[in-house]
């Protein structure tokens, strides 16, 4: 017997499965080798070895095996799949409730996301209303500290009043409260909006001569009010001989631009 | 040398199944279910003797016909229907009853999903409609003697190989080898005898 004979001998053994890992893989080593006649005889093998399922015992499938499969190949069917089509039937359900839950899941979060992104804008506003009560708060405090101040101001009894009568007789006269420690107040009534981009400017006249030294600036509201304050005037009590108020441009002026529509002689 | 009886009946049901599988290209739903009617009984029949468990054969059994649907374009319509459809489900079968074991290797480095079956049936097969070789190869291996016929059986419903035989039936290698090979030699005598 020659070594194809032997290999001849191995071909129904290879066709059940049934070989073992050594001749399997000189059968295959020469199946490989391009062994027409081996190749052909392996074919009548696997042939003859697919007689052997008529040694099963007869049975009959079920009737609703059928029925699933023929519901299942007339959907795809009417689906217009074409053969190789990877249908929905082949999905096992644990793959189906993985995609359902996956997809809850992402709706449970995209709801969440919503929710959170409300709670923020939510929390956002009401921080920015907090913030804006507490601007509004803070600067009726300053206005009231201001006004407490300006009153102090015209209560104590070392403040020294200082009238400014007009240049102008057609305007009103303006007056001015000057306390050693807690500042300057000048304020006047129904006075004239300088208009434009114009205020009225402060100005300390020195005793001792020299240019007269810039103070605040402010202006009347709509009703021709104001009350203007200087904690900290630049120049003291004794020192200033007069105070004079000008019209200049917005922001103050280093030295007047303009002449003086009121001045008043400090005492 | 064997003669060879030409029988009408089984070169006529061999055309059939070819045509239907032509058919089953163009997505023709009654040509799948002849084609179910012609051929379910017996692949069911072999992978419940492999399985031993009927709504598991049944999940198998749908499986090979799905996947005759599903790919028919991948069946060579020139070779034998019933011996690949078969093979097919033999090989399906086994997958189920040893997943992941080292006979799943085995078969699928032998195998392909789709098996490959003679280009051409053989003579015998046209002689013999498959009723009549049905019963030739029960008779044929039913008068094996008994340690013989459960090595064939164990290598074809078990997937067994040569050493899990030989251990199982405590019985020499040489000795299973020589058993199998002569009995499968027996049935393909007994075959391509005429009647």
């Amino acid at each position: 017997m020659n070594t194809h004979d032997q290999f001849r001998e191995l071909l129904e053994a290879y066709a059940l499965g049934s070989l073992d890992s050594a001749d399997r893989a000189l059968l295959e080593t020469h199946l490989a080798s391009g062994c027409a006649e081996c190749a052909k005889a392996l074919e009548d093998a696997r042939w003859l070895v697919s007689q052997l399922a008529y040694l099963a015992p007869n049975a009959e499938p079920s009737d609703m095996l059928k029925g699933r499969l023929l519901q299942t190949v007339r959907a795809e069917a009417a689906g217009g799949a074409g053969p190789q089509a990877v249908r929905g039937a082949e999905v096992p359900w644990w793959l189906w409730a993985g995609v359902a839950a996956l997809l809850l899941f992402s709706i449970y979060s995209a709801w969440n996301e919503q929710h959170l992104r409300r709670t923020v804008t939510n929390l956002q506003q009401h921080a920015e209303a907090q913030r804006a009560e507490r601007q509004k708060l803070e600067e009726q405090l300053r206005v009231a500290k201001l006004q407490a101040h300006e009153a102090m101001i015209w209560m104590d009894p070392k403040s020294v009043k200082i009238m400014l009568p007009p240049k102008d007789p057609k305007m009103p006269q303006l007056e001015a409260m000057w306390h050693p420690e807690m500042g300057l107040v000048v304020r006047g009534w129904k006075v004239p909006n300088p208009g434009g981009n114009r205020v009225l400017q402060l100005w300390l006249i020195p005793k001792a001569g020299g240019k007269p030294m810039p103070s605040m600036t402010f202006w009347p509201d709509a009703n021709g009010k104001f009350s203007a304050m200087v904690e900290n005037p630049p120049d003291t009590m004794s020192d200033t001989q007069a105070l004079a108020i000008t019209e200049e441009p917005v922001g103050g002026s280093t030295q007047p631009t303009s002449a003086p529509m009121w001045v008043g002689g400090v005492s | 040398m064997f003669l060879a009886v030409f029988s009408p009946k089984g070169n006529d049901e061999v055309s059939l199944d070819a045509t239907l599988m032509q058919q089953l290209l163009r997505r023709d739903v009654s040509a799948f279910e002849e084609l179910y009617e012609r051929h379910s009984r017996i692949v069911y029949s072999l992978v419940l003797r492999i399985l031993r468990q009927g709504s598991t054969a049944e999940e198998v059994v749908q499986d090979v016909f799905l996947q005759l649907w599903r790919n028919c374009a991948r069946y060579d319509t020139s070779r034998p229907f019933v011996p690949w459809l078969l093979t097919l489900a033999r090989n399906r079968a086994l997958d189920h009853l040893r997943l992941k074991s080292e006979r799943q290797r085995r078969r699928e480095e032998q195998t392909e999903e789709f098996p490959q079956i003679a280009s051409a049936a053989p003579e015998y097969e046209k002689a013999l409609d498959e009723k009549r070789r049905a019963e030739r190869v029960r008779a044929l291996i039913g008068s094996l003697p008994s340690a013989q016929k459960k090595a064939i059986e164990l290598a074809y419903f078990e997937g067994l190989s040569h050493s899990e035989i030989a251990a199982a039936l405590n019985e020499p290698l040489g000795t299973v080898k020589s058993w199998i090979r002569s009995g499968l030699m027996r049935l393909k005598e007994s075959l391509q005898a005429t009647s």
